[in-house]
């Protein structure tokens, strides 16, 4: 097509998404009903792969789909599901008004200082100004990762199976605690019960069964 | 071309906005997503830094392989914690701790 420049194109493409991601993210954070802004959420982090896209780096948009869309933004939702009470938007208390606007001049200022250091800032005598292809070689980069910095990944590994070791048992001794006591084989949680006729019990008669207590 | 400076300035946004709701919601699940935004905004941020220096090229795109994959295990972290203080205080906000305690 005649006189269709790619670059333009680009932009467009990069100014749409910019205000499908921003709008998102207000809505994620704004949206009255909570399973709705986690919803938002999700999309708005399949949104920013676009941006990984636009960047030509596609398997980090893949690990962006597949580990915020589906991974994170699912736990969100199952977080929600798993707390009833978060779930109603009439029991959600929100911070006075003061204190928004505060919080507000904060994140406006902030942001301001550094958007305009990201607009001032001589870029072209830091970095190339010419369009630099990111090395779509898997190879290298898997290379790059074991061989090189190999150490980092492990690290990183035991980072991560630490907080989620960590994060099972802090939810096991909570549990744990609120039940009051462990009894019988290792692990295995008892249920407080209450016995009607102690003294049957105590002569040996026949003990109605237990009941368990509602908590 | 799209350049450099609109990313870090659609980055810093995102950072703003999410900084924005972890200092002014008051419920746990709001303030997790808020902390999800402004890691969304650095990776941008580190992807746009990659794509216009070649000595970034492996080292962006290897960051934001660790970034990803530890933002999932501090999320599952994250819930759990979430779980733990509604358990204890009954709610997922965060002033109830304060008022509880208080009394």
């Amino acid at each position: 097509m005649q006189g269709f420049d790619p670059a333009l194109f680009e932009q467009i493409e990069f100014l749409l998404l910019a205000g499908i991601v921003l709008v998102l993210a207000y809505l994620a954070l704004e949206h009255k009903e909570i399973v709705y802004a986690a919803f938002f959420f999700g999309f708005m982090a399949s949104f920013v792969a676009g941006f990984f896209l636009l960047l030509e780096a596609p398997f980090i948009a893949g690990m962006q789909i597949a580990v915020y869309t589906g991974g994170i933004s699912t736990l969100i939702i199952f977080a929600v599901l798993l707390l009833p009470r978060a779930q109603d938007s009439t029991l959600e208390k929100f911070a006075t008004p003061r204190a928004r606007q505060i919080s507000l001049v904060i994140a406006v200022v902030v942001t301001v200082m550094t958007g305009f250091l990201a607009v001032l800032f001589p870029w072209a005598e830091s970095f190339n100004e010419a369009f630099v292809s990111i090395s779509q070689d898997l190879n290298g980069l898997a290379q790059w990762l074991w061989f090189e910095n190999g150490i980092y990944v492990q690290m990183i590994a035991l980072i991560m199976i630490t907080s989620l070791v960590g994060a099972i048992s802090l939810l096991r001794m909570d549990k744990a605690e609120q039940l009051g006591a462990i009894t019988g084989e290792f692990g295995v949680e008892a249920k407080p019960v209450l016995i009607d006729d102690l003294q049957s019990a105590e002569d040996g008669q026949s003990v109605p069964e237990p009941k368990e207590v509602d908590e | 071309m799209v350049p450099l400076s609109w990313y870090l300035v659609l980055a810093f946004m995102l950072i703003g906005l999410g900084g924005y709701g972890m200092m002014v919601k008051r419920n746990l699940i709001r303030i997790l997503i808020g902390a999800e935004i402004m890691g969304n905004g650095v990776m941008i941020a580190i992807v746009a830094i990659a794509l216009f220096n070649p000595a970034f090229s492996f080292t962006g795109q290897g960051l934001i392989i660790l970034v990803i994959s530890v933002a999932a295990a501090h999320t599952a972290l994250a819930m759990v914690l979430m779980l733990m203080y509604n358990r204890r205080y009954g709610s997922v906000d965060l002033g109830t701790s304060v008022e509880m305690e208080g009394q």
